[in-house]
């Protein structure tokens, strides 16, 4: 896999080090990541770039998860959108994100490994 | 009148007054003037009686002399006075004298005036015959027929009164005066008759006095040797009251030169005009005044103490139930209702007055009474009041330190939130930094294997503070409850298959065949019975089994147990297990065993420990039974027992001594969830 082109993925969170240290991890793991640190930025990098993968913060400073979540569904179909969050998610809420076109939620912190391994099995079913 | 001592009168004395007053002043009065009347009344009589005297001995007077008048005038008419004959004379005349001894002389006149008859007690034997031609005698009792007069002290001594009457011879036609006869009779008779009829007593006396002031005769006196003084007289006042008068008779209180009185009365002699005088002390004079005096005024002491014995008796009678009014009246005060003294009910207006004061008592007493009773109910409510006070102030510090504790603990939660999330994200970026590095290392074969081992203290470290935050948060969301059917024993294996059991610990378990269906919450079921394996597990690091059972208990009761054989819980940690925060970990929430509580209490269900040190620890968790009927989860419904029945599980063989037991009730069953 590390030898097709890589698959594109973006983070989107306000804080740097996560957004940073999530990049670099799946970078290690041959993904190529670019990164957002506002909903309007992560919007527009995803508009520009068509990344395969978009992994964002559900609280952010400008907008919500949801709401970028919403509006990349728009945009691209094919898009894996994992939602992250740092608190307990109410049945509700998770069933909104899902109902706006979320695939995952990730629950900080999360283990890496388990991380990479669920995007490619997402990105294998988007493909089949 | 009697005064009570000490101050305050008394009514019957002050009664007793004032009828003594009333009846007596007047009475007093009038028996005054009746005595005053009686005494002048007696007084004058005794003065009538006095001059009755008086009058009456002037007449004995008048009669004694006109007795020897009468006694001359007789022998004037014997035979042989006419004719003048001596001898006859004599003899007649002798006999007189020898009759009458008052007769001291007598002589016979003819008519020329010379004595021819001279015949006297104290004569010589040959008197010396007189010519009595010019003397009043003489001329007196021829001129008008009679002569009484000439009053002398016969050699000194004796009164004595000089009569004559004439010598008259009865012839044809004219009697014819042929001389007088003239005798000097002794006056002794009257001071004799007086001294018989007024014995001298004191200073009574009675006299016979002629002549005027200046010039006085004592003629007789009731003390006949005064009579016979030369200069006998009459004390000089009273001649001056008696002789001096003009009336015929008289008399009056005379007081004497020694200032003494005396009640004199006085009565003129006939023809004489001689004065009788009679007098006696007015205190024997006025004996009977005096002694009738003496009778009234006994009569009225006699009264006097009648009537205040009466009015003593009377005021005491009618004070009697006034004393007794006024000794209840007393006793009312010092508050002894039923000591009060007996009391007569007379009737009249006292009557009454006891009427109204036993009433007054009465009403007195059965308000006092009713006062007494309010204010027993009063204190008993007071008491009651307060006891409530006491008890809702409890109940009100134990709502609010429960409150306290709540909001504390929801102010904890929240804050643990917050932290923890906030934490999560450092937490995050130091993981994933570490996977980076550990990742690359590796790849780049530079893995120390010393960096190794810290990279993964690093990481578990994070996954412990990871976990602790979930238990915070775990603990302190309220999330809604999901509970579902759930099959227990199924999902007690299911539980057990994904527990990561150390190697150490073996697993017993002892699951009821009859397999019990419970309406639970997997997750946090889930989570309460992983938090009492993790702590079986950490109570036996080196070896230790983890027991777990299910069982299904009559009355629609399942329990479920986790145990362990570790060193059990001392009984100082025992009630506090449950406590949030509590916890003896050198690395510990103090939640795990209060997210038991918590999920079991809303389940509606019950947590039991039972301990025994060095033995091991059970935890009994008693869940209702799953209702298929019933589409609401049981806590809600009505169960066949509110109480889950509490049987003690299967003992382990060792155990001998009897387990401690802590029970964790839920405060109040959660309602529709």
């Amino acid at each position: 896999m590390a030898q097709e082109t890589p698959v594109k993925l973006l983070v989107i969170d306000d804080d740097a080090h996560l957004r940073e240290s999530l990049a670099e991890v799946l970078e290690l793991d041959g993904f190529e990541c670019l990164q957002a640190g506002t909903a309007t930025d992560g919007i527009a990098t995803a508009k520009k770039n068509n990344p395969r993968v978009v992994i964002m913060d559900i609280q952010l400073p400008d907008s919500s998860g949801f709401q970028i979540c919403q509006e990349l569904r728009k945009h691209s179909r094919e898009a894996i959108l994992i939602m992250m969050t740092g608190r307990f998610l109410s049945a509700e809420e998770k069933t909104q994100g899902f109902e706006l076109g979320a695939d995952e939620y990730l629950t900080k912190p999360f283990d890496l490994q388990e991380l990479s391994v669920r995007i490619r099995q997402l990105l294998s079913r988007s493909r089949s | 009148m009697p005064e009570a001592a000490g101050g305050r009168g008394k009514l019957a004395y002050k009664f007793l007054l004032w009828f003594l007053l009333i009846s007596l002043a007047p009475m007093g009065v009038v028996g005054w003037h009746l005595i005053d009347i009686s005494q002048s009344v007696l007084k004058e009589e005794s003065l009538r009686h006095q001059q009755s005297l008086a009058v009456g001995f002037a007449e004995t007077v008048s009669n004694y002399i006109s007795t020897f008048k009468t006694v001359l005038t007789i022998a004037s008419r014997l035979e042989g006075f006419a004719t003048m004959d001596p001898v006859k004379q004599e003899r007649h005349l002798n006999r007189v004298m020898q009759q009458h001894p008052a007769f001291l002389e007598v002589s016979v006149f003819d008519a020329s005036g010379r004595e021819t008859v001279h015949m006297g007690r104290f004569l010589s034997a040959v008197p010396q015959m007189r010519n009595f031609a010019d003397e009043d005698p003489f001329r007196a009792a021829l001129d008008r027929g009679e002569y009484a007069g000439g009053l002398a002290r016969f050699q000194g001594l004796y009164p004595t009164l000089t009569l004559a009457v004439p010598i008259l011879e009865s012839g044809a036609g004219q009697a014819v005066k042929r001389g007088v006869l003239l005798a000097k009779i002794s006056l002794n008779g009257l001071s004799q008759m007086l001294r018989q009829e007024f014995p001298e007593k004191g200073r009574s006396q009675a006299a016979v006095v002629a002549g005027d002031v200046r010039d006085s005769f004592l003629v007789a006196h009731s003390n006949p040797n005064e009579a016979f003084k030369a200069d006998a007289k009459l004390p000089e006042e009273i001649l001056k009251v008696i002789l001096t008068q003009t009336a015929k008779r008289g008399g009056g209180e005379v007081e004497l030169k020694d200032s003494t009185r005396v009640l004199g009365a006085f009565a003129e002699v006939k023809d004489t005009g001689w004065i009788v005088y009679v007098q006696q002390p007015t205190e024997s004079a006025y004996l009977a005044a005096t002694q009738m005096k003496g009778q009234v005024l006994r009569v009225l002491l006699w009264v006097v103490v009648i009537t205040l014995l009466l009015s003593l008796a009377v005021a005491g009678h009618i004070t009697q139930p006034i004393r007794a009014l006024q000794q209840a009246a007393e006793r009312l005060t010092a508050g002894r209702f039923e000591d009060l003294p007996e009391m007569t009910l007379t009737n009249d207006e006292i009557g009454d007055l006891a009427q109204s004061f036993i009433q007054m008592s009465d009403s007195l007493k059965e308000k006092t009474g009713e006062l007494l009773h309010a204010k027993e109910e009063l204190t008993k409510y007071g008491r009651d009041l307060e006891r409530r006070v006491e008890s809702r102030t409890r109940e009100l510090k134990a709502a609010q330190d429960e409150l306290i504790k709540k909001e504390r603990l929801a102010a904890i939660g929240q804050m643990a939130s917050v932290v923890g999330h906030e934490i999560r994200n450092p937490l995050a970026v130091i993981n994933n930094s570490i996977f980076f590095i550990k990742t690359k290392m590796t790849k780049e074969g530079t893995l120390d294997p010393k960096v190794e081992r810290h990279i993964s203290i690093i990481q578990s470290e994070v996954k412990q503070a990871n976990s602790i935050i979930d238990e915070i948060l775990t603990y302190s969301r309220s999330r809604e409850l999901k509970p579902e059917a759930t099959k227990l024993n199924f999902w007690v294996e299911e539980l057990l298959s994904v527990y990561p059991f150390p190697a150490h610990i073996a697993v017993e378990k002892n699951l009821d065949p009859r397999d019990p269906v419970v309406y639970i919450d997997q997750d946090e079921m889930k989570q309460a019975v992983r938090n009492l394996i993790g702590n079986g597990i950490e109570v036996m690091p080196t070896q230790g089994s983890v027991r777990i059972a299910t069982a299904l208990l009559e009355k629609g009761w399942v329990r479920l147990d986790v145990g362990d054989r570790g060193p059990g819980i001392p009984p100082d940690v025992l009630e506090k297990i449950f406590t949030p925060f509590y916890t003896t970990k050198a690395r510990g929430t103090g939640l795990g065993l209060a997210v038991v509580k918590k999920v079991i209490d809303r389940h509606g269900g019950r947590v039991d420990v039972q301990t025994a040190v060095g033995q091991g620890t059970l935890f009994s968790l008693y869940l209702p039974l799953h209702d298929p009927n019933r589409k609401e989860p049981p806590a809600a419904g009505v169960r066949q027992s509110a109480q889950p029945p509490i049987t003690a599980p299967a003992q382990p063989a060792a155990r001998t001594e009897p387990p401690q037991t802590a029970r964790a009730l839920p405060a109040t069953r959660p309602q529709g969830t």
